[in-house]
């Protein structure tokens, strides 16, 4: 599929868009978080797309899979609307402040950190220790 | 309308004739259960203040083994679960999927002091347990009343339905035994642990008279609770049949009160102090946006360390919280052209078809089977993300954010031109 982005145009393999993009939604609504950080590899390494079209064209398609699984997951009855409603204004907060320390902090470190982090988490739910 | 009001009394009074005579022959019945033997209750407080210790004590039957019944009658719980396990005698996978509205959030029997061995070996296997199993070992069985009457659903899923997200056909209820023996495995679901299920208090004097220590932890559905001695008098075993006397005393109730900030999570049947989440929250999702990305990944596994919650419901409730975040970052790329809409809507349609699927999996999988899936996901992320500070990646980053920057402030001027 031939994509369009100001005035430049990109070759971009849908197949292998389409068939990530699907798997990718299988897991993260199946664990409830955005697919983000899955998603944009995908689309730079996957379908070779330049950073600036994935950005805002990642979110378009995470977009989907989070109204379709919210819904999805209110009909099983997993949604605890208190639970949510302490969630939210949290989420929005946290939205709010981020920003603000963002532009002090270098990415790179905070990315290192929540590599290590990741790892603790992670082996723990292994059960690894 | 006129003859409905005439019709009316005379219902009534049919009702209240038929019903009459029964009441009038109950009374004679618990007269009578009394006289044989009836263990007496009673219940040192009537209100906890979320959780707490309280006293039951009474008299059983002399030389009975007691056992306390405790449940909560006002608040309940969904509990599922997939048994894709393969069945040893048939060879075939049954692909069952049960499903009960009705589990108490709280239950607990109460055993005989003398049965903390057996409850000490059943904890030692881990999260393998067999609930039933115990149950039997120390007697306990006698005693199991309340789940075993709960409606439970069952359907034959297949592999098909559940890809096309369904729970599968609904068959015919099961027997009452059938029912009981799922309950068993439904309340171990629900419940996990022997210590949240089972304990070893009851104090029994040889003349009858029994006293029981019983803790309600904190973080507890609010509400009415039971209780309700069961005295066992006597076993008797003929080949595999066993008869079981027993003498079941009347229900004792107590209220436990929960207070703001503590608030009762209907959905996940705990209460929890909701500041704590709220600061684990805030603090999660101000990482995500230094990170670059949702918070999602980390709040979850969090959640499900810190609260006993279901997996089922930390995933339902954390996916809706970024839908609102999403929309104003797709708003504000969208003011500035910067979202291509047939790469977005043509990737998002099959991520679409995904997560339709996923939250019915979620359903399908036991918390063990989640964490360790979670965990290989996790572990991936963590790769991704050291591979996102290797020098040649952010060598590449940096040309990408200028030429980023770069398109940025132009949409933004012509954005500005247009309007």
């Amino acid at each position: 599929m031939k994509v369009d982005f100001w005035g430049q145009e990109f070759e971009a393999n849908m197949f292998i868009g389409c068939i990530g993009g699907f798997l990718i939604a299988i897991m993260s609504s199946m664990f409830g978080f955005g697919g983000g950080p899955f998603m944009v590899p995908l689309m730079t390494l996957g379908l070779r797309l330049p950073m600036y079209i994935v950005v805002g064209s990642s979110l378009l398609a995470i977009f989907f899979n989070t109204a379709m699984g919210s819904f999805r997951h209110y009909q099983f009855g997993n949604f605890d609307l208190v639970l949510f409603l302490v969630m939210f204004p949290a989420a929005i907060l946290g939205g709010y402040i981020g920003p603000k320390i963002a532009k002090k902090l270098s990415p790179v470190v905070v990315k290192r950190v929540a590599c290590a982090g990741l790892v603790i988490l992670g082996t723990k739910l292994l059960g690894l220790f | 309308m006129n003859i409905k009001f005439r019709v009316l009394p005379i219902i009534a009074l049919a009702m209240a004739l038929l019903f009459a005579p029964q009441v009038r022959a109950e009374q004679p019945a618990a007269a009578a259960g009394a006289d044989a033997g009836a263990p007496t209750i009673n219940l040192d407080k009537t209100s906890l203040d979320n959780g707490g210790d309280f006293v039951i004590s009474g008299k059983a039957p002399a030389g009975s083994k007691v056992y306390i019944e405790l449940w909560s009658a006002e608040k309940t719980v969904k509990a599922n679960r997939f048994d894709g396990k393969k069945d040893p005698k048939t060879g075939k996978i049954p692909y069952k999927f049960y499903i009960t509205q009705e589990m108490p959030a709280f239950y607990k029997i109460v055993a005989p002091v003398e049965m903390a061995g057996a409850l000490d070996k059943a904890k030692t296997a881990g999260s393998k347990w067999k609930y039933s199993e115990v149950l039997k070992e120390i007697g306990a069985d006698a005693a199991y009343t309340i789940p075993a009457k709960i409606q439970i659903d069952n359907y034959q899923a297949t592999i098909m339905a559940s890809i096309l997200g369904s729970r599968g056909t609904l068959l015919p209820p099961m027997d009452a035994k059938a029912s009981k023996r799922e309950s068993m495995k439904l309340v171990k679901v629900r419940f996990r642990s022997v210590g949240n299920l089972l304990s070893a208090k009851v104090e029994t004097a040889p003349d009858g008279s029994y006293s029981a220590k019983v803790s309600i932890r904190s973080g507890l559905a609010p509400g009415k609770y039971n209780a309700r001695v069961t005295a066992v008098t006597e076993r008797i075993k003929e080949g595999d049949k066993e008869t079981v006397k027993k003498v079941t005393s009347e229900v004792a109730s107590f209220e436990n009160k929960i207070a703001f900030p503590t608030v009762y999570l209907s959905t996940a049947g705990t209460s929890i102090n909701i500041i704590w989440p709220f600061l684990l929250a805030s603090a999660v999702t101000i990482f995500g946006v230094l990170m670059g990305a949702g918070g999602g990944f980390i709040l979850n596994p969090l959640l499900l360390m810190f609260f006993p919650l279901p997996h089922t419901v930390v995933a339902g409730t954390v996916m809706p919280t970024v839908l609102f975040a999403q929309g104003t970052g797709i708003y504000n790329y969208s003011k500035i052209k910067f979202i291509n809409w047939k790469l977005g809507c043509g990737i998002g349609c099959a991520m679409l078809v995904g997560g339709f699927i996923g939250p019915k999996l979620t359903e399908m999988i036991t918390l063990d089977q989640f964490k360790f899936l979670f965990g290989w996901v996790l572990l991936i992320l963590a790769a991704l993300m050291f591979w996102q500070t290797t020098p040649g990646y952010l060598a590449n980053n940096k040309k990408e954010q200028a030429i980023l920057k770069e398109f940025k402030k132009r949409a933004a001027e012509a954005a500005k031109a247009k309007g």
